[in-house]
């Protein structure tokens, strides 16, 4: 028998990201590394620790592997209880049927048995693909002060970009009036984050819904918030303000890298009573070698600089060779960097192999990505937003 | 692979000589290389082993030591076929609780090896650091049918003047032992670790101490080498040893860290040295920082100089500050044109603005816990 919860939290990490380009390929975007010793999912599992929230589920369908051993028994979000803990779900046959999640909606319904298990008042609604630092305990207390079914957590965007964004248009007192998914002419620039508090009963009974209407796309955005508006449902919007991005694209992801190296960065890592935990890779400290130079970068434990590091991020393992210099970008964990080899602009995945004197990227223009486990032959080079992996 | 070995660790080890930097804490948890603490290398290489129960004898000043190792998660010690058991001093009919040396306290947890399964026993110091891998001293220990198996080391670097144990050794058997010479005339020292049949190694202990010992290397081991009654058998450890037994040996044990070779010998890539984990973000270098041949810890903040250093977790070096061989530990503040030269600044310490301190190279100086200067 399992204890009543008050809140679980269920995270959608099975999107492909196929905007990430090669970066994807072998695994789902959640296990993308960030920031040199995080990977993106360690941002909503970090936040749902620290929010205490013990009991996650992980929405999983596409390349798991990694994601999985990754997320392992949740030990480093102190998510490894008794009662409660982090939960891989994929999907899985359900007698006579048994489906891929078709949408975000849809992933969730598949899971209603799971979260029932746990009877809670409350549902958080989360996805793998955001780096931001949220407390989801103050965004619960507003959901229940407000009285609401829904609370959809949303953010000021400039407005000459609110209408790339579902927006959520309110009145004074912060309930939801009107959802215009990508209106030409915004009407507010509350775009929503993706991130849902649902009365429990109340996401069962418009998912049973939604699920029984063959032309519902499954989608919260699409379908479930516009079907609750309709129904005259109490729907509450919560202003989240802080750093948050969307890390969906090469430059996006890149960027957001980048971000960190500014003084102060705008995401506090620092923060020891937010501390973002990850997967602990059991790395010395980092080694810099009398002929290397580091400057305006963030370097993991387990590197050896013997080259030039300038305005990088370096995740952990990473070895960069006498000579070899690294400039504006971001290296993944174990790659290795050949001598002389020269990385500009550019994103150097897992385990890749850059050549001695290769060219990677260049000083302007897109960034250039070598993909995980690649080899680039010596005196290769790769041209700015060019894509090299298998 | 399950090996049939238990492990013991005994950190009772003096201290007099590691002088500030033991006044807190047991040297089996002194802070090394950047973020590990001693016992972390023994601990770690026990469990490469295919170790999977650890017993830690404790005896003073343990607190840092049992608020590291905590429930043992970190080194995969908290399962139900494994674990990590703390010995701590206490009194007993028998006992006063403090152990006079290892023999006493192997002697006091006579429980603990009678409670293992295991048919067989390392035992290790814990301020030594060096690396054995215990199923290849197995190994060796069961072909030449010995009855106990010291590892030891001919690494001159481990030898000491006045102090330690030296083993003569004759096809890989220990012939003769010398118990702090003056000046040792055997080329092999005794590490400090040894591997013995588990039943074989309490009944040993339980005569020593009823015919009056109290010393396991110079009444017991001695006596075991004279009298040839037992086979004494004598593995060589390879690689470079390390004994932390003075502020001088625990300087230079760090120093040499900042050389390849010694780092590839302690940390393999098949063989992770796991320590306490902090989640500190990767170490952030901002501005007109310049680092030459440093090992530099997750955490730190660099916008100053680093030379032929060690900085552990959280260390914060401002704009203008130099930091010169030295070993700077956890959350130390190295303020605006501070200047720190041979020097070990222990946890927590704070160098105020423009501050010179500057040691000669050959005696470092230790800077206590907590200190503002």
């Amino acid at each position: 028998m399992t204890q009543k919860k008050n809140c679980v939290a269920m995270l959608l990490a099975g999107g492909q990201g196929s905007r990430l380009g090669i970066l994807t390929r072998h695994v789902a975007k959640p296990a993308v590394p960030y920031g040199g010793k995080y990977r993106i999912i360690d941002f909503p599992l970090s936040n749902c620790a620290n929010s205490g929230i013990d009991t996650v589920g992980v929405l999983t369908q596409y390349k798991p592997l990694e994601l999985n051993s990754y997320i392992g028994s949740g030990a480093p979000w102190d998510l490894d209880i008794s009662n409660g803990g982090v939960f891989v779900l994929p999907p899985y046959s359900k007698g006579e049927e048994g489906e891929w999640y078709k949408g975000t909606a849809n992933a969730i319904y598949q899971n209603l048995s799971f979260i029932s298990q746990y009877n809670p008042d409350y549902v958080l609604i989360l996805s793998g693909d955001h780096i931001y630092k949220c407390d989801y305990a103050e965004m619960l207390s507003h959901h229940v002060s407000r009285g609401a079914a829904l609370t959809v957590a949303v953010r000021q965007v400039p407005w000459e970009e609110a209408s790339r964004f579902g927006l959520m248009n309110t009145d004074a007192d912060g309930i939801i009036t009107e959802f215009e998914e990508k209106p030409r002419n915004p009407k507010s620039n509350n775009a929503s984050m993706g991130v849902y508090v649902f009365t429990w009963d109340k996401l069962r009974q418009y998912l049973e819904s939604d699920e029984k209407n063959p032309k519902s796309s499954n989608d919260f955005g699409k379908n479930v918030i516009p079907a609750m508006l309709a129904a005259g449902e109490r729907l509450a919007a919560y202003r989240f303000e802080g750093y948050w991005k969307d890390v969906g694209t090469i430059e996006s992801l890149w960027a957001a890298n980048m971000d960190l190296l500014m003084t102060p960065p705008p995401i506090d890592l620092h923060d020891r009573k937010w501390r973002i935990y990850a997967r602990n890779v059991g790395e010395p400290p980092h080694y810099a070698a009398p002929q290397g130079e580091i400057r305006d970068s963030l370097v993991t434990e387990g590197c050896e600089v013997f080259g030039r590091v300038v305005h990088s991020v370096l995740s952990a393992d990473v070895h960069i060779a006498t000579g070899a210099q690294v400039v504006d970008s971001v290296v993944m964990p174990h790659a290795v960097i050949g001598k002389g080899a020269v990385i500009r602009r550019a994103i150097v995945a897992e385990n890749a192999v850059i050549g001695e004197g290769a060219l990677i990227g260049e000083e302007t223009g897109d960034i250039a990505v070598v993909g995980s486990n690649t080899v680039v032959p010596a005196g290769a080079s790769l041209k700015a937003g060019q894509q090299l992996g298998e | 692979m399950k090996q049939d070995i238990v492990g013991l660790i005994y950190t009772g080890e003096r201290v007099d000589e590691l002088q500030e930097l033991t006044r807190y804490r047991a040297p089996a948890a002194l802070p090394m290389v950047g973020r590990y603490r001693l016992i972390d290398f023994i601990l770690s290489s026990m469990i490469h082993s295919g170790i999977k129960n650890i017993g830690i004898i404790m005896q003073k000043n343990y607190h840092s030591l049992m608020d590291h190792l905590g429930s043992g998660r970190e080194w995969n010690l908290h399962g139900k076929r494994s674990g990590l058991t703390i010995l701590p001093p206490y009194m007993s009919r028998e006992n006063v609780g403090l152990y006079d040396g290892l023999l006493d306290a192997l002697h006091t947890n006579i429980g603990f090896m009678r409670r293992s399964v295991e048919r067989n026993i390392a035992v290790s110091d814990s301020n030594v650091l060096y690396q054995a891998d215990f199923r290849d001293v197995l190994r060796q220990h069961l072909d030449t049918k010995a009855d106990l198996t010291l590892v030891y080391t001919k690494d001159r670097n481990a030898r000491r003047n006045g102090r330690g144990r030296y083993l003569l050794v004759e096809d890989r058997q220990v012939t003769r032992i010398e118990y702090d010479p003056t000046i040792p005339h055997f080329e092999n020292t005794y590490v400090g670790a040894f591997v013995a049949r588990r039943e074989l190694l309490i009944d040993m202990v339980d005569r020593a101490v009823a015919a009056g010992q109290h010393h396991f290397a110079r009444d017991m081991l001695s006596q075991m080498v004279a009298e040839r009654v037992y086979r004494v058998g004598a593995y060589e450890c390879p690689g470079r040893v390390w004994v932390v037994d003075s502020v001088q040996s625990y300087f230079q044990a760090n120093m040499d860290f900042l050389n390849d070779a010694f780092r590839a010998q302690a940390f393999r890539d098949d063989q992770p040295v796991w320590t306490k984990l902090r989640d500190e973000m990767p170490a952030r270098y901002i501005g007109d920082s310049k680092v030459s041949n440093a090992l530099v810890a997750d955490g730190c903040l660099i916008e100053g100089t680093v030379e032929n250093s060690i900085l552990f977790r959280g260390v914060v070096v401002k704009p203008g500050a130099v930091i010169r061989n030295s070993i700077v530990m956890q959350d130390a503040v190295i303020s605006r044109g501070a200047e720190v030269e041979n020097c070990i600044l222990d946890k927590e310490t704070t160098l105020r603005e423009n501050v010179r301190l500057i040691a000669p190279r050959a005696y470092p100086i230790v800077v206590a816990k907590g200190l503002t200067i």
